[in-house]
């Protein structure tokens, strides 16, 4: 019994130490690029010797790393609200609605999420080159649209699970139509899941690398892909500029979702 | 909302129809992705048998020659190693952080999504700047006398499995963590009291409630880790190729869009059957499907 106690608490110190440098591993990489990015020295050294903007200052001088971003802004907010209607009128369909067919339809929302993105890469490069869509804004719009329907369908499903359908029912009966049931009763009571659906289609927007490398042209080209470009001809430290940039908009995101989702639960908890 | 009679009668023929309206509501998503997402997949799957040539010749081609046979069965082995690395390191992080409460558990879980809202572009530039001849890892070893030679960390196997499995970590912690927050303590006590000693009832009673959140988490990373791109591209060597890194020097070096279409429909196929396979261990395992 001794044994069995000490060896346990030898045990539970071990994963305690080894789930810290777990932690570590996961988060080092993202916090080795902002030092990085205010080095005085093109190579790369941490910590860094000197302190310097002088890398912020060449990125500001290069015309294609605003217009990357806001390329990608430009195309972010789209997606986030072609991809938010679909998801949910697709979650309202499946979840809702009891048909014949639902099953296979909501494999077929969720699936493009599933399957890797170089193959729906390489097939719409064709499919808009015929739509007269290839390297412009609508082509890779709809592009990522079609990879976060998904993540609108799942978050948005999850909010119509948590409730139940006599409220629409009630609203009904009582003489409201289509549109004021929805408004009125079942959009606020998924309003937390659309809001996070949207902010989640942004953010997969904003990284998304491969639809991009296909269906943009340079003048068209997301930030990302930029990134991606600089990164196989040299690495220099404005690209840790431009990371430090994305990560500081990427936390103010996260940050905005980890509200969205706290007033789901609260919302869920009465 | 007040009560509104004039509506009424109007509204009262609509309810009966109400699985019709939703049928109506879904036609839009569906068709859009009809267009936008299987006729893509159509478009590839028809571009693999090519125009002219005899039936199945691209896929003889890729069968045949033994560099590409050579790649595909590399990015098994990438895939199948990640999976058991991440589940080797998940596991136990992950039973430790399921038994956390309060600031500890959120202070952990945010430690875990960070990486996971940080671009897979971003991160990987990070390992690289960790790994290069000059950088941060081989300064430090260097400086300690440790080793006498910058180590060589990437454009070979070392980098491509450091670099995935820091992306796909995440996507084994969490199904796990709520695996076990879903184990009663009270099992492993019951079972202690009963005579089983740790290592047995973490055995008999831990490891087999665990499985669930296993299952999903190995059939996440495996068949994500299948279609990888931007990792083993900036941390991999010539030498070992990814299948999703060789469809897109088909496409984009060689020009040869129909051995490229032959890659992604094995590709394609390979993903589905793993699905269907994981669907059918789930169900039968009463965990639920892929769409629950």
């Amino acid at each position: 019994m001794m044994t069995w106690r000490t060896t346990g608490r030898v045990a539970k110190v071990a994963m305690v130490g080894f789930a810290a440098m777990v932690l570590l591993y996961l988060v080092m990489p993202t916090f080795v690029i902002v030092p990085m990015s205010f080095s005085d020295k093109l190579y790369l050294s941490f910590p860094p010797t000197e302190w310097s903007f002088r890398w912020y200052e060449a990125m500001a001088e290069r015309v294609d790393y605003p217009q990357a971003l806001w390329n990608s802004i430009k195309i972010g907010l789209p997606v986030a609200l072609l991809a938010t209607t679909f998801g949910t009128l697709a979650a309202l369909g499946v979840v809702r609605g009891r048909f014949f067919g639902a099953r296979p339809m909501s494999a077929l929302v969720i699936a493009p999420l599933m399957l890797p993105q170089i193959i729906l890469a390489i097939g719409l490069y064709p499919v808009m080159a015929k739509l007269g869509m290839a390297g412009t804004y609508p082509g890779v719009v709809i592009g990522h649209t079609v990879i976060c329907i998904p993540l609108v369908f799942i978050t948005v499903a999850a909010s119509l699970k948590g409730y139940h359908p006599a409220y629409e029912y009630a609203a009904m009966t009582l003489g409201a139509g289509w549109w004021r049931t929805f408004w009125y009763v079942t959009f606020p009571m998924i309003r937390v899941g659309v809001i996070v659906g949207a902010i989640l289609s942004f953010t997969f927007s904003f990284d998304e690398l491969i639809i991009a490398l296909f269906l943009t042209s340079p003048e068209t080209r997301t930030l990302p892909r930029l990134l991606w470009e600089d990164l196989r001809q040299y690495v220099t430290p404005i690209i840790a500029a431009a990371t430090t940039l994305v990560l500081c908009l990427s936390f103010v995101l996260f940050g905005a979702l980890a509200v969205a989702q706290k007033r789901l639960q609260r919302d869920r908890s009465p | 909302m007040a009560f509104d009679p004039s509506v009424n009668t109007k509204a009262s023929g609509k309810a009966w129809s109400l699985a019709r309206g939703y049928f109506v509501i879904l036609s839009l998503p569906v068709l859009f992705l009809l267009l936008f997402f299987l006729w893509p997949l159509f478009t590839v799957v028809t571009r693999s048998f090519g125009v002219d040539e005899p039936l199945f010749a691209h896929f003889l081609t890729v069968f045949d020659r033994s560099s590409y046979i050579k790649v595909l069965g590399y990015t098994f082995q990438v895939a199948a190693t990640v999976t058991v690395l991440c589940l080797l390191i998940a596991y136990p992080v992950a039973a430790l952080i399921a038994r956390l409460r309060g600031g500890w558990l959120q202070i952990s879980f945010a430690l875990i999504l960070v990486p996971f809202w940080t671009s897979t572009v971003i991160r990987t530039y990070a390992w690289m700047v960790l790994f290069q001849r000059k950088g941060v890892i081989n300064g430090f070893l260097l400086d300690l006398g440790l080793v006498d030679e910058p180590l060589r960390l990437m454009h070979n196997n070392i980098g491509v499995h450091i670099g995935m499995v820091h992306i796909m970590l995440p996507f084994m912690l969490l199904p796990l963590i709520s695996a076990f927050r879903n184990i009663d303590p009270s099992f492993m006590r019951a079972a202690g009291v009963l005579g089983a000693n740790p290592v047995r009832a973490f055995w008999h009673v831990y490891l087999p409630l665990s499985m669930p959140g296993v299952s999903a988490g190995v059939a996440l990373v495996f068949i994500t880790s299948l279609g990888f791109y931007i990792t083993p591209a900036l941390l991999g060597g010539a030498q070992n190729m990814m299948v999703a890194v060789l469809i897109e020097q088909q496409v984009s070096i060689t020009v040869n869009w129909e051995l490229a279409s032959a890659l992604a429909t094995l590709l394609l196929l390979l993903t589905v059957a793993l699905y269907i396979l994981y669907d059918r261990v789930a169900r039968r395992a009463g965990a639920g499907g892929v769409l629950e």
